[in-house]
C-alpha cells in the first residue's frame, strides 16, 4: 500500500513537472504569440526601405495639402479679412464674425492643425528619409537631398502661412510617432518663425530640381523657381529688398517663364487647364480629390460671393463698349451679374464646371507675382520707375480699362504702393493674397501704412460694428488670429495672443 | 429498491451472471433493458440486453466488476457481483410521483471556473434561474433580466425589434472603454464586441450590437458577478463585470419533449399629442410674423397657401395627417421553442430548437431568429467524460432605414399628405416627396413613411459556436483536468437601401437611391485549460484549487462596398453598375492569453478564503505594456457557525464577507502600439501618395478596476428569509479615453490615453422571503435596492472641464469636479412670460425699475454685452437672480442631477394549491431629475416642426397670462436651458404581471400529455410617476462625465400581452 501511495506521489510529481514544463514552455512562445502585426497598412519599421517608398512619401506631403480644408484656410485666412469677399446665404457665423472683426478663440477658422498635418509630414521625410540610403544602394544622395528639398520647402511654405496668419507659432521641427513626444511646445515669435522658413528655404534652394522632365511635375511640385519665389516673398516681410530682387531675377532670367497672352483663351488656359507657362507653383487638385470651392462659391446658398466694389471700383466697367474688358474681371475672377467668385468655376468666360469637375488647381505664385514683388521690392529700393513699368506690362496683358489707372509720380513711395497693391487685387483676386498683401504694406516701416487696413472695414464690416472694429484694428496685435481654444486646452505651454485674453 | 439474490457456492474466474429484470411496481418484464459490466472506473467492460421475457445471460470478464442494470425511464442500479451467478433485479420508476419529493440540494454559484456552494461564497454575486424567467415575454435573455438583480442595471436602445441593450454592473467603470460585460457561456468568453475597424457604413454600432441570440427557454441560469474580487479570475475582460449563463442539460431519464409557446401583442402607448395640419397651419405663419413683423408670404410658401385654386398645393397641403400614427402599428412577436432531453448513465443530451418572429411596433421593423443547440455529455468512465455543444443561430433583422423616422414623424408638417394626390384631387398612390419645403430637405426631412416602407436596412447574421469539452481525473477524486475548445463563427451581412421616393432628391443626387453591402466575418477559437485539486484535509479543512490557462484568438474582416444612382428603385444591390460612393475593407486580429491560479480554503464551514492570481498578455498593447496581473483575495466569515450562535437556532446563516480584487479592461483598437503608413484615398499627380497614418501609442495600458466589497449575508427561520447586503467601491485608474484632443502640432487630431482616476460607490441589498406557506397558499417576496455614485477622483490636465454653452437655447450648462458625482446640471430658473411690455421692465433687488443715464427705464437684457438681446412681451422669463437687470451667466443656478438616489425591483409571487401563481414585479428609480428633452423640442415654436398641443396655451397678445412664451422663429431665446424642463424623475413601473396555471397530471394524462401550463403576462401596465414626459427611465447613453439625463424618447416602452404554454410529453 506504501508502495502504491509513493507510486502515485511520484507520479503526481511527474505529471506537475510535464505541466511546470508546459508553462514554460508556453510563456516564452507568449510574447511571440501575442505579437500580430496589421495586414492593411505597413508599420514605420518596415517602411524606410527603398526609394519607392520614399517618394510616396513626398508625394504624401503634397497629397496633404489636398486635405480638407487646408486649401480653403488659406483662401479664408488671406481673404476673409480682406475687401474683396462679401457674405453669401450659406455664410457661416464664424464667417460673418470675421468680416466683423469680432474673432474669438471659439472661431474654427482659428484651428491651424490642418497646417501642422503637412508639416508633420515633412518633418517625417527630414527625419527618416536619410534612413533609406542605408537599405536602397539605387538611391543616391543628390536623389535624396532633392527629395529633402522638397520637405523642407514645403515645411517653410506652411509655416510661412502660419507666422503670416498668426503671428507667434510653436515651432515643430522633428516628427511626431508615439505618444512618449513632447507635443507641450511654446510659441516662436514671428521673427524666429519667419528665420526658420529662411533657413529651411536656404536649405531647400541647394537641394531642389530645376526640372523633373515633366510639365505638370514641374508646376505641382516645388522647384528651384518656386523656392525663390516664397524667398522674394519672404525677403519682402523681412524688408530685405535687395534679396527679394535677386530672388525674383533668378526666376525672371531663367527663361523658363513668360506671361501668357491675354487673348480669349487666356482664363482656360491659365484656370482652367492649369500648369501654364507663367505659373510657378499650383497645388493640384485632380478628379479623386476634389477642391472645397464648389460648395464654396457655386451652389445656391454659396458661402462667399465678390464684393461690390470688385467689379465697380477695382475691375471698373468701359460704360461706352461693354465689351471691352479688362480680361481678369467679368468671366474670370468674378461674374460681374450676380457677384458669384468664378476663377475656380469657370471653363472659360461663358461654361462653367460640374460638381463633379472642381478640381481647378490653388495658385501659390504665378509669374506675374514675381514680377509684381519685384516691383515692390524696387519700389521700396528707391527705384519706382521699374515698378511702374512692370505695373504697365501686367495691365497691358490683361487689357486692364483706362478707368482703373492710376496717374502716379515714380518718387510718390506710397503712390506707387497703392497702384501695386491694386493691380496685385486685380491680378491675384480670390488667391488668397489680399489681406497679406495688405498687412505686409501696412506693417512696414513700423506701421507707417496701417490707413490701409483701416479702410477696409469701411466696406467689409456691418455698420454696427465698424467703430469698434477701427478701434481693434488700431492694436497690431488684432492682425493675428488668436490660437484656437482647444489648442490652448491641449497645449499648455501656448500663452494666448495678448489682444484676446 | 429491493434485490433479490441466491447465493452461489464458489466463485470461478470467469462466470456468466444470468437473471430476470421486473418492474418493481407492477412486476412486469422489463424488455430491451441494458445490463453492463463495468470496471472500478465505470468504464464499460461488456454488456448485453434483456430478451423478451426479461431475461438476460452477461458474461463476466472479472469477477470483481460491477454490475449496472438501466432502462430509460427507470432508475439505474449497480451491484456487486460478491461470488453470485444469478442475479434477479426489480427497477424502479423514475418519474413516479416526483411532484411530492421536495429537492433539497442546496444552491451554488459558479463563476464560470468554479462551482461553489452557494453559501460559502465569498463574493458578491446575483443569480437567477430559469424559474425566474421563463414567464417574461422577452425575446433576449438581457430583456429578461432586467431590473431583477441589484446592481445590475440594463436599459434598451430602443423598443424596436433587434435593439441592442446596455448592461451595466454596479455602474460604468470607463468614461471610453468598453462598458459591456463579459458572457461567460458554459464555462466559455462569448464575444459580443464589434471590430473597432469595421466601417458600419449607414448602418451604425447599434444595429450590430450583439444580441445574444440564445433562446431564453435555453437557460439553466444566470448569475452576475459583481465584485472584482469574483470577476478578477478574468482578468482583463471583466472591468465591467461577468455575465455567467449556463443553458440546459440532459438529464438521466426518458426522453422529455417539451414544446413553449409564447405569443405576445405589444402596442405603443398614446404618443405625445401634436398639432393637426390645421392648427399647425396657424401656428407657422404666427411664428414668422414675430420675427420679421411681416406676414409670411404664402405666394412663395405655398404650404400655407389653402388656396382652392392652386389645386396641387391645396390638395396636397390641406390635410390633417397624423405622421406618427401613419408609423406606427401592433406589434405581434411568437416565439416557439421545442426541447428534447433525456439521457441514460452513460449519455445524456438536451436538444432544442427555436423560432421568434417579431414583428415590430414601427412600420418596417422585423426580426425573424432561428436558434438551435444541440448539449451532449458522455461517460466513457468516471475518469472521462466529455462534452460536445453546438448552438447555431440564425437571425435576420429588418431596421428603420434612418433612426430618426419616428422623429421625423413627429416634426413632419401635419397639414401635408402622405400621398401624392393630383390635380383633379385622386390619390396617386406615390409617396409625397417634394425635394424641399418649407421644412427644408433630406436629410432634416423625409417622408417617414415612404422611409419606413420603402427603405432597407437589413441585416443577416449566422453564428455557430462548437464548443467541445473533455475531462479527465487524474487521480480520481482529487485532481482534475478539463480541456476546452471553442469555435466562434460569426457573418454578418448587412444590406441598407435609400430610396429616392423617401427623400425627393433630383436624380444626380448621392444619396438618391443609395445602396450598401456590407460583410463582416469573425472567427474566434477560445481554449481553456484547467487543473482542480480536492485534497481531503479532513472534516476541519476544505480546500479547491484552480489552476487554468486560456487563449483567444479573434479575427474578423470586412468588406462592404456603398454606391448610388441606380436606375430604379428596384436595383438595389451596390453591384450594379452605379456610382461607388465608397469601396472598403479591412482585416483585424486580437489574440490573448491568461493563466490562472485560484484557491478556496474553508476552516470547520466558518472561515472561508478564496484567492486567485491571474496574468493576462494581449495583443493590443506594446511589448512593454502587455502584460498585466490581477490579484484578488475574499473572505467569509460565518458567524451563525461559532458557538455562542449555536444557541440563536432562527439564524440558518449568517456571514460577513469581504473582498478585494482587480480586472482590467483593453481597448478597442488593435495594433495601436505602431505607427502606420498608409496611402491616401487619391493620388497626387498621378502618383501614389502615402503617409503616417496614427501616433505610436507606446503608453497604453490595461484599464485597471479595483474593487472592494463589504457584505453581509444572513439566512433566518429556515432559509424562510435571505439577505445579501453590500457595500462597495469599484476604483478604475488608467481610465481609457478614446480621442483625447491632442495639440495640432502633433499633426494628428486626436490620441487613446489613460487619463485618470474614477470610482463607483454604492450599495445594494437583495431580499428574498417566504412570507407565507401552508399546503394551500405560498407567497414569496423579493426586494432589491441599490445605490451607486460615479466621482472622478484624478483626471489628466488636458481633459476638459466644462461642457454646455448657457447662451444657446437648448444646453445645460454641466462641470467635471474632482471628488463631486457626475451628473449635476446648471441653467437659469423659468418664471413664466412676460405678459406686456411693462412687465420686460428691468426691476433691481427691491423690484424698483432700474433707470439708464438717460432717465429711461431699461429693458430686461439678455447676455449683455456680447449677445446683447432686449426681452419682448410675450418672451420668456428668466429668474435674475443677481437683479442686475441683465440675464447671464451671474444666473445660473443648480437645477438637478440625473442619478438616481435608489433603483431596483420588488415583487411577490402567490402560490394557490401548489398549481396557481400570481408573479408580480416592479421596477422603480428614486430621487433624480431629468431633463425632458422630448418636451422641450415639442414646444420651443422655434422652427417649421410641428408641436405638441401644449403650444396652443401660447402668448398671443399683450396681456395674455400664461406659462408659454410666443412662437418666435430663429429668434430669441425662449427655451434655454432652465428649470422648465427639469422635472422629477422618480417612478414605480408595474413591470410585469403574470399569472400561471399548472394543469393537474390527472387532467392532462388522458391528452397524452406528462404536464402542462399556461400563462398570461402583462408588461409595463402602469407607471406612477410624477414625470410629464414619455418615459423616465432614461437610458443615459454612452458614459461621458458631461451627460446630462435627458429623455429624448418620443414614445414609452411598449405595452405587451403574453400568452404562453409549456407542454411536456
Amino acid at each position: 500500500m506504501i508502495d502504491k501511495r509513493e507510486k502515485t506521489a511520484m507520479n503526481i510529481k511527474v505529471k506537475s513537472l510535464i505541466a511546470l514544463l508546459l508553462i514554460v514552455f508556453s510563456t516564452t512562445s507568449c510574447n511571440k504569440y501575442l505579437t500580430l502585426e496589421p495586414q492593411d497598412g505597413i508599420i514605420r519599421q518596415n517602411f524606410w526601405k527603398t526609394k519607392e517608398q520614399l517618394a510616396a512619401a513626398v508625394n504624401g506631403c503634397y497629397a496633404s495639402l489636398l486635405t480638407d480644408p487646408l486649401v480653403e484656410n488659406l483662401f479664408i485666412w488671406g481673404e476673409l479679412r480682406g475687401d474683396m469677399l462679401a457674405a453669401g446665404t450659406g455664410v457661416k457665423s464664424n464667417e460673418l464674425n470675421v468680416i466683423n472683426v469680432n474673432i474669438n478663440s471659439a472661431n474654427t477658422i482659428t484651428d491651424w492643425s490642418v497646417v501642422y498635418k503637412t508639416i508633420n509630414n515633412c518633418n517625417t521625410i527630414l527625419d527618416f528619409g536619410p534612413d533609406v540610403l542605408k537599405s536602397d544602394n539605387t538611391l543616391t544622395q543628390p536623389v535624396l537631398n532633392g527629395y529633402l528639398g522638397e520637405a523642407y520647402a514645403l515645411r517653410a511654405l506652411m509655416y510661412f502661412y502660419l507666422a503670416r496668419t498668426f503671428g507667434d507659432v510653436p515651432l515643430k521641427l522633428t516628427s511626431t510617432t508615439s505618444d512618449a513626444d513632447n507635443l507641450q511646445i511654446a510659441k516662436s515669435s514671428q521673427k524666429d518663425v519667419f528665420n526658420q522658413v529662411l533657413a529651411d528655404l536656404k536649405m531647400a534652394e541647394g537641394f531642389v530640381l530645376k526640372n523633373y522632365g515633366n510639365n505638370d511635375l514641374n508646376k505641382g511640385r516645388i522647384t528651384y523657381y518656386a523656392v525663390e519665389a516664397m524667398l522674394a516673398d519672404l525677403y519682402l516681410w523681412l524688408d530685405q529688398y535687395d534679396n527679394a530682387v535677386k530672388a525674383c531675377d533668378n526666376i525672371i532670367n531663367s527663361g523658363q517663364f513668360t506671361l501668357v497672352p491675354g487673348d480669349p483663351n487666356w482664363f482656360t488656359t491659365v484656370y482652367f487647364q492649369g500648369n501654364s507657362a507663367e505659373s510657378v507653383f499650383e497645388i493640384q487638385f485632380n478628379q479623386n480629390k476634389l477642391n472645397p470651392f464648389y460648395n464654396m462659391f457655386a451652389v445656391t446658398g454659396k458661402r462667399f460671393k465678390a464684393a461690390l466694389k470688385v467689379s465697380a471700383e477695382m475691375y471698373t466697367i468701359d460704360n461706352i463698349n461693354i465689351d471691352n474688358k479688362d480680361i481678369r474681371g467679368d468671366g474670370a475672377a468674378l461674374k460681374f451679374s450676380d457677384g458669384s467668385i468664378y476663377k475656380y468655376q469657370g471653363i472659360n468666360s461663358g461654361s462653367t464646371r460640374a460638381s463633379s469637375a472642381s478640381f481647378a488647381h490653388w495658385f501659390v505664385y504665378r509669374y506675374s507675382d514675381v514680377l509684381l514683388m519685384k516691383a515692390e521690392a524696387q519700389n521700396q529700393l528707391g527705384n519706382g520707375q521699374a515698378a511702374l513699368d512692370a505695373i504697365a506690362k501686367i495691365r497691358l496683358r490683361a487689357n486692364a480699362l483706362q478707368t482703373s489707372e492710376m496717374l502716379v509720380l515714380p518718387d510718390d513711395k506710397d503712390g506707387v504702393t497703392n497702384y501695386i497693391l491694386a493691380e496685385r487685387a486685380r491680378e491675384f483676386a480670390f488667391e488668397g493674397k489680399r489681406w497679406f498683401d495688405l498687412l505686409r504694406n501696412a506693417r512696414r516701416n513700423n506701421y507707417a501704412r496701417l490707413d490701409l487696413l483701416l479702410d477696409i472695414v469701411g466696406t467689409t464690416a456691418d455698420p454696427q460694428y465698424q467703430q469698434a472694429a477701427i478701434v481693434k484694428f488700431r492694436d497690431q496685435r488684432s492682425h493675428y488670429l488668436p490660437i484656437y481654444l482647444y489648442e490652448l486646452q491641449a497645449n499648455k505651454a501656448l500663452v494666448q495672443n495678448p489682444f484676446y485674453q | 429498491m429491493h434485490i433479490t439474490a441466491v447465493k452461489a457456492q464458489t466463485a470461478p474466474a470467469a462466470v456468466t451472471i444470468r437473471g430476470t429484470l421486473i418492474d418493481k411496481k407492477d412486476k412486469k418484464t422489463l424488455i430491451g433493458a441494458t445490463v453492463v459490466e463495468i470496471d472500478k472506473d465505470k468504464r464499460t467492460v461488456a454488456g448485453v440486453a434483456t430478451d423478451i421475457n426479461g431475461n438476460y445471460a452477461l458474461k463476466l470478464k472479472d469477477p470483481n466488476d460491477k454490475i449496472s442494470f438501466s432502462l430509460i425511464g427507470y432508475k439505474t442500479l449497480i451491484v456487486d457481483v460478491q461470488g453470485r451467478t444469478t442475479i434477479n433485479i426489480e427497477l424502479e420508476q423514475t418519474s413516479n410521483n416526483l411532484s411530492d419529493v421536495i429537492v433539497l440540494a442546496n444552491k451554488t454559484t459558479n463563476n464560470g471556473l468554479l462551482t461553489i456552494d452557494r453559501r460559502n461564497s465569498t463574493t458578491a454575486v446575483a443569480a437567477l434561474s430559469a424559474k425566474d424567467i421563463e414567464e417574461m415575454s422577452s425575446a433576449t435573455i438581457d430583456q429578461a433580466i432586467q431590473g431583477r438583480l441589484p446592481g445590475v442595471d440594463i436599459a434598451a436602445n430602443s423598443g424596436d425589434p433587434g435593439a441592442g441593450m446596455q448592461i451595466r454592473i454596479r455602474g460604468t467603470s470607463t468614461i471610453n472603454g468598453s462598458t459591456n460585460p463579459l458572457i461567460v457561456l458554459d464555462g466559455m468568453p462569448y464575444e459580443t464586441e464589434i471590430p473597432s475597424d469595421f466601417n458600419f457604413g449607414t448602418a451604425d454600432e447599434q444595429g450590430y450590437a450583439a444580441l445574444l441570440n440564445i433562446a431564453p427557454a435555453d437557460i439553466q441560469d444566470i448569475s452576475v458577478l459583481k465584485d472584482a474580487a469574483a470577476t478578477a479570475v478574468w482578468g482583463s475582460r471583466a472591468a465591467n463585470g461577468v455575465l455567467v449563463i449556463n443553458t440546459k442539460r440532459g438529464r438521466v431519464g426518458a426522453p422529455q419533449v417539451t414544446y413553449t409557446l409564447r405569443a405576445t401583442g405589444s402596442r405603443q402607448p398614446r404618443a405625445i399629442p401634436m398639432l393637426t395640419g390645421n392648427q399647425y397651419s396657424q401656428l407657422i405663419p404666427e411664428e414668422v410674423m414675430n420675427r420679421t413683423g411681416t406676414p409670411l408670404n404664402t405666394q412663395t410658401v405655398k404650404e400655407f397657401q389653402y388656396d382652392p385654386s392652386d389645386r396641387y398645393y391645396y390638395n396636397n397641403y390641406s390635410a390633417n395627417t397624423d405622421w406618427v400614427a401613419a408609423i406606427t402599428r401592433t406589434g405581434f412577436t411568437q416565439d416557439h421553442n421545442l426541447s428534447l432531453s433525456g439521457g441514460g448513465e452513460k449519455a445524456r443530451y438536451f436538444a432544442s430548437v427555436s423560432y421568434l418572429g417579431q414583428k415590430g411596433t414601427t412600420l418596417g421593423t422585423n426580426l425573424g431568429r432561428i436558434t438551435t443547440r444541440i448539449n451532449l455529455d458522455y461517460e466513457v468512465s468516471t475518469r472521462i467524460k466529455f462534452r460536445t455543444d453546438i448552438s447555431y443561430a440564425h437571425s435576420n433583422l429588418d431596421r428603420a432605414y434612418n433612426d430618426d423616422a419616428r422623429s421625423i414623424a413627429y416634426q413632419k408638417m401635419p397639414n401635408m399628405s402622405i400621398y401624392e394626390i393630383n390635380t383633379a384631387g385622386v390619390n396617386t398612390g406615390n409617396y409625397l416627396s417634394p425635394l424641399s419645403n418649407i421644412q427644408g430637405t433630406y436629410p432634416g426631412t423625409f417622408n417617414p413613411v415612404a422611409m419606413l416602407a420603402a427603405g432597407k436596412n437589413n441585416s443577416l447574421s449566422e453564428r455557430i459556436v462548437p464548443h467541445f469539452n473533455l475531462q479527465y481525473e487524474i487521480i480520481p477524486g482529487l485532481f482534475r483536468s478539463t480541456f476546452d475548445i471553442q469555435f466562434d463563427i460569426n457573418n454578418t451581412k448587412n444590406k441598407n437601401f435609400l430610396p429616392q421616393i423617401a427623400t425627393g432628391q433630383p436624380l444626380n443626387d448621392v444619396d438618391v437611391n443609395n445602396t450598401f453591402d456590407g460583410d463582416a466575418d469573425q472567427f474566434g477559437v477560445e481554449t481553456k485549460t484547467n487543473f482542480i485539486y480536492t485534497p481531503h484535509l479532513g472534516d476541519k479543512h476544505e480546500f479547491v484549487g484552480l489552476l487554468s490557462f486560456m487563449s483567444n484568438d479573434n479575427k474578423s474582416t470586412s468588406l462592404q462596398e456603398q454606391s448610388s444612382n441606380s436606375g430604379s428603385v428596384y436595383l438595389q444591390d451596390p453591384s450594379v453598375a452605379s456610382r461607388v460612393q465608397n469601396l472598403a475593407s479591412s482585416s483585424s486580429q486580437t489574440r490573448s492569453v491568461a493563466a490562472l491560479i485560484n484557491g478556496q480554503y474553508s476552516l470547520l464551514d466558518r472561515y472561508i478564503v478564496n484567492a486567485a492570481l491571474r496574468l493576462d498578455g494581449n495583443s493590443k498593447f506594446g511589448p512593454s505594456k502587455r502584460w498585466g496581473l490581477f490579484p484578488s483575495i475574499s473572505t467569509r466569515w460565518r458567524i451563525s457557525g461559532e458557538n455562542f450562535m449555536k444557541k440563536v437556532d432562527f439564524v440558518n446563516d449568517l456571514s460577513l464577507r469581504a473582498s478585494y480584487g482587480q480586472s482590467g479592461n483593453d481597448p478597442r483598437n488593435n495594433y495601436s502600439f505602431y505607427n502606420l503608413y498608409g496611402n491616401y484615398a487619391y493620388d497626387y499627380l498621378g502618383s501614389p501618395a502615402v503617409y503616417s497614418q496614427n501616433i505610436q501609442l507606446n503608453n497604453l495600458r490595461f484599464e485597471k478596476v479595483t474593487g472592494q466589497d463589504v457584505g453581509l449575508s444572513f439566512a433566518l427561520w429556515k432559509n424562510r428569509i435571505n439577505v445579501d447586503i453590500d457595500v462597495y467601491r469599484n476604483r478604475t485608474t488608467d481610465l481609457f479615453f478614446n480621442g483625447l484632443k491632442l495639440p495640432g502640432i502633433s499633426g494628428f487630431n486626436s490620441i487613446n490615453m489613460n487619463i485618470g482616476t474614477m470610482d463607483n460607490q454604492g450599495w445594494e441589498i437583495n431580499l428574498n422571503a417566504t412570507a407565507m406557506k401552508t399546503k394551500d397558499f405560498g407567497v414569496d417576496f423579493n426586494f432589491n435596492i441599490a445605490n451607486n455614485t460615479n466621482i472622478i477622483r484624478k483626471i489628466s490636465e488636458f481633459y476638459p472641464n466644462t461642457k454646455g454653452d448657457i447662451t444657446t437655447n437648448g444646453q445645460y450648462k454641466t462641470l467635471l469636479q474632482i471628488d463631486n458625482p457626475f451628473g449635476s446640471f446648471y441653467g437659469f430658473r423659468y418664471k413664466g412670460v412676460y405678459k406686456d411690455a411693462s412687465a420686460t421692465v428691468a426691476t433691481d433687488a427691491a423690484g424698483k425699475p432700474i433707470v439708464g443715464l438717460d432717465g429711461v427705464p431699461l429693458q430686461m437684457r439678455f447676455n449683455y454685452p456680447a449677445t446683447d438681446y432686449t426681452f419682448k412681451p410675450g418672451d420668456a422669463r428668466y429668474e435674475d437672480v443677481n437683479h442686475d437687470g441683465n440675464i447671464d451667466y451671474k444666473d445660473v443656478v443648480y437645477l438637478g442631477n440625473g442619478n438616481p438616489k435608489f433603483t431596483g425591483g420588488f415583487g411577490p409571487t402567490i402560490t394557490y394549491k401548489g398549481n396557481l401563481k400570481f408573479t408580480f414585479f416592479f421596477s422603480y428609480r428614486f430621487g433624480y431629475q431629468i431633463v425632458n428633452g422630448t418636451r422641450m423640442l415639442t414646444s420651443n415654436m422655434y422652427g417649421f416642426n410641428n408641436q405638441s398641443t401644449e403650444v396652443l396655451q401660447r402668448w398671443r397678445n399683450p396681456g395674455d397670462v400664461t406659462d408659454v412664451p410666443r412662437a418666435l422663429w430663429n429668434d430669441g431665446y425662449n427655451w434655454l436651458g432652465s428649470d422648465r424642463y427639469v422635472e422629477d424623475g422618480s417612478f414605480i413601473r408595474l413591470r410585469s404581471i403574470t399569472t400561471r396555471y399548472t394543469f393537474p397530471k390527472s387532467m392532462v394524462a388522458r391528452l397524452g400529455i406528462k404536464s402542462a401550463s399556461a400563462y398570461i403576462t402583462a408588461e409595463n401596465l402602469f407607471t406612477f410617476t410624477k414625470y410629464t414626459g414619455q418615459d423616465p427611465e432614461v437610458s443615459v447613453r454612452g458614459s461621458d462625465p458631461f451627460r446630462v439625463a435627458t429623455d429624448n424618447s418620443l414614445t414609452p416602452p411598449t405595452r405587451n400581452l403574453a400568452l404562453g404554454l409549456v407542454i411536456g410529453f
